[in-house]
């Protein structure tokens, strides 16, 4: 009796650890893909103003393509928290 | 160094006979940057007008656009040719009188006949369109034209129509549309063409043509591969052309350019019927050897004084004054802006730091070797100042990612055999090798280069402003750049005093307040340090501002942004190790254990996979290590300090490349 408790309590820690690790992938997952999205809404506007503003003029390349990536700055966040997530 | 090169302005007064020989001495120098004169009445110059060309400017002007429209129909650039001409300079001088014009009435002639030519072609391509559609029908083309009585139409289908009007048509399947063409009395028109629409009918032109339309194709087509033929031997000829002549043309362009610069510059001077006054900027370590010179040469019969710069209102250009291996960086500067006369020039910061970054990010042996080889390849085709700069950029990137790459043990997403990392690991997989990764020590890393480039940026701030402002606005400004450090120090404070971080300084064990119970809370002297210097930097930022002070999260937000420092570089080790486990775990290795026909076939697609893996890999580096490293320059570390703006300093002259002096 003492015996099966000992094992159903094992399987259960185990199967509780499974979904932890699971929830964190989870978490990883969500926090890169909502964070994408809102950095690709974000460059959409901003993205089609700087092709706008080179087809103008060539010399802003440069700092047409630099405003563009401004926003990456979200999804490097979200990168990092779920870098931290899977990690640490 | 961290400063533009320091420049004087120079007045030149002299008659007006003395004009050529001071313009030519100018341009010969290459050091004058002309501040232009504009006629707007100002007080020192009244009864001043703005000079005219010196005589022989406008055949000059003639001939150069007659060089320009030759160079650009044999698609010829100054960088297509290495060498100069074998020829002297008043040789090169006589083949522009006797053989420029031979030369372009001939390229002339061979465009204008090739620009013949390609319409024709066109033309005919046009027609053969046309005639397609016909090209099923038996019947001669001539037999659908010249009726009274009748209509002749052609056109699509989409379905079949039953016409109760005698007719004669002829239906041949096209694109999986019925293609018909049709005859019929010119009296039924309107019934005839009411069943036609109904039946969604598209009607297509007859082509003007006599004998049957397959024919008539066949002999545009030889018309055009005859076209093409004589076409590609013009192209040849021009190319021919473009052979011999490339260093006479280049050479020309230069030397005619020079000469138009200088009859065209007394457009810039302020002048009246006997005497001229140019203004302009020289560098101050030349001035010297410039005022000499052109005192030389106009025998002393011209003034020339330095006159003290307003930094208040004059607008001096600036030229960067850094050492050999900063130079190409600043072209990174360029982009941005080019720094103001007054204001520190970060250039020789960014090419030590940004390479450093590109390192950090990239961080492998064989991408860097990679890039290495493409900044010494690619010079062969980037040959403009500005590519060659770049690409000295990327050469020192490539070697600072091989020193981070041997540090951190990667080589194309593999760790280096029997070596392990230096410090911190970046392996993903701690089987491979590594021992997983450092992830909170990178990331803490990361934060302490943030937090050192930021105060560095505040640092250089705070001197700027002591520099250029004045007053009580330059002290206010002085304080605000000491809140914003002060801030972003006492928030750290409070950080390490309430939680133990990996890598910094760990305040939590100072005693806790308890002198006076109710106003502890539980808070400790670190806390009280770092909550003083918070309240007293918004103080001192919100006595500049008011509005400021809702940048204050910017703070945690620009310190963090440092953390893609390491978040970048690993996302770019996991894609290299995907790449690797795709390929090789996955495709090659199972298939070596029995090598069998279509094993070998599979260990070609793994071989695929790896070369476009990491060829897609590097590009993304590229992007990645670079855009994000010179992204944390312009938008963290540029805003708080670097104002811009400087005007480029242009002298009057030129670099010869093809012709002497």
């Amino acid at each position: 009796m003492a015996a099966e408790v000992v094992v159903a309590a094992a399987s259960d820690l185990a199967s509780v650890q499974a979904s932890q690790l699971g929830m964190k992938a989870l978490g990883a997952g969500i926090a890169v893909g909502l964070t994408g999205i809102g950095t690709g809404v974000a460059e959409m506007g901003i993205g089609s103003a700087a092709v706008g503003a080179v087809a103008e003029n060539k010399d802003m390349f440069g700092l047409a393509l630099l405003f563009t990536v401004i926003p990456e700055t979200i999804v490097i966040f979200g990168l990092v928290v779920a870098l931290l997530l899977l990690f640490v | 160094m961290l400063k533009p090169k320091q420049m004087s302005r120079l007045l030149i007064a002299g008659s007006r006979d003395q004009m050529a020989p001071v313009i030519a001495e100018l341009y010969r120098h290459n050091l004058f940057h002309i501040e232009e004169y504009v006629d707007s009445g100002a007080e020192d110059y009244e009864g001043f007008k703005i000079g005219s060309p010196l005589s022989g400017a406008s055949e000059k002007s003639a001939d150069l656009i007659k060089i320009r429209a030759i160079t650009s129909a044999i698609s010829l650039s100054a960088d297509d040719v290495d060498k100069k001409p074998s020829c002297s300079m008043d040789e090169l001088q006589t083949k522009i009188e006797r053989e420029l014009p031979l030369l372009e009435r001939e390229v002339e002639e061979l465009t204008v006949r090739r620009s013949k030519l390609d319409t024709r072609e066109k033309e005919l391509d046009q027609k053969i369109g046309e005639l397609t559609p016909f090209a099923d029908i038996p019947a001669d083309l001539n037999l659908y034209h010249g009726y009274k009585r009748f209509t002749a139409i052609a056109g699509y289908l989409s379905r079949e129509v039953i016409l109760n009007v005698p007719h004669e048509m002829h239906v041949s399947k096209r694109e999986g549309k019925n293609f018909i063409v049709m005859v019929y009395p010119t009296e039924r028109k309107s019934e005839v063409e009411k069943t036609l629409q109904e039946a969604g009918f598209q009607s297509v032109p007859i082509p003007n043509e006599s004998g049957s339309a397959k024919g008539r194709i066949e002999f545009y087509e030889d018309e055009i591969s005859s076209l093409k033929k004589d076409i590609l031997e013009i192209s040849t000829q021009l190319e021919n052309v473009k052979k011999k002549h490339a260093s006479f043309l280049v050479a020309c362009e230069e030397l005619l350019r020079a000469e138009v610069d200088q009859t065209e510059a007394p457009l810039r001077f302020a002048t009246t019927k006997q005497t001229f006054v140019a203004e302009g900027w020289v560098p101050t370590d030349q001035v010297t050897a410039v005022m000499n010179s052109l005192i030389h040469v106009a025998d002393g019969k011209i003034f020339v004084t330095v006159v003290p710069t307003d930094l208040e209102h004059d607008s001096v250009p600036v030229e960067y004054n850094n050492p050999d291996f900063a130079k190409p960086t600043e072209v990174l500067m360029d982009v941005y802006s080019r720094p103001g006369y007054t204001e520190i020039d970060p250039t020789l910061m960014i090419s030590i730091v940004f390479p450093l970054f590109f390192g950090l990010i990239l961080g492998d042996v064989g991408y860097g070797l990679i890039l290495l080889v493409m900044a010494y390849a690619l010079r062969r085709y980037l040959k403009s100042e500005s590519g060659r700069q770049l690409l000295d950029v990327l050469r020192n990137a490539s070697i600072s990612t091989i020193f981070f790459g041997i540090i951190f043990s990667e080589f194309l997403g593999f760790a280096i055999p029997g070596w392990n990392p230096v410090l911190y690991s970046r392996h993903l997989m701690s089987e491979h090798g590594g021992h997983g990764p450092n992830i909170p020590e990178l990331m803490v890393l990361s934060i302490w280069i943030g937090i050192i480039h930021l105060t560095l940026g505040r640092v250089l701030g705070m001197y700027n402003h002591a520099k250029q402002d004045h007053g009580h606005h330059r002290t206010l400004a002085v304080m605000a750049n000491f809140g914003w450090l002060a801030v972003m120090w006492g928030i750290l404070i409070a950080i390490w005093s309430t939680a133990a971080v990996p890598l910094m300084p760990n305040l939590t064990g100072i005693p806790v307040l308890a002198i006076i119970p109710p106003v502890g809370f539980g808070l400790n002297v670190g806390h009280i340090i770092g909550l003083v210097l918070l309240l007293v930097g918004i103080v001192f930022i919100a006595r500049e501002s008011v509005l400021e002070v809702i940048e204050l999260p910017t703070i945690v937000s620009h310190v963090l942004s440092y953390a893609r420092i390491v978040a970048v570089g690993l996302s770019s080790v996991a894609i290299a190790m995907v790449v690797n486990f795709m390929s090789i775990t996955m495709f090659i290795e199972p298939q070596l254990e029995n090598l069998t026909i279509p094993g070998i076939f599979i260990i070609l697609v793994g071989i695929a996979v790896f070369v476009i893996g990491h060829a897609l890999n590097t590009a993304l580096g590229i992007l990645g290590g670079g855009l994000h490293s010179i992204r944390l320059h312009y938008v963290e570390f540029f805003t708080k300090f670097y104002k811009g703006g400087g005007k480029k300093y242009v002298p009057f002259g030129m670099k010869r490349r093809f012709t002497e002096e």
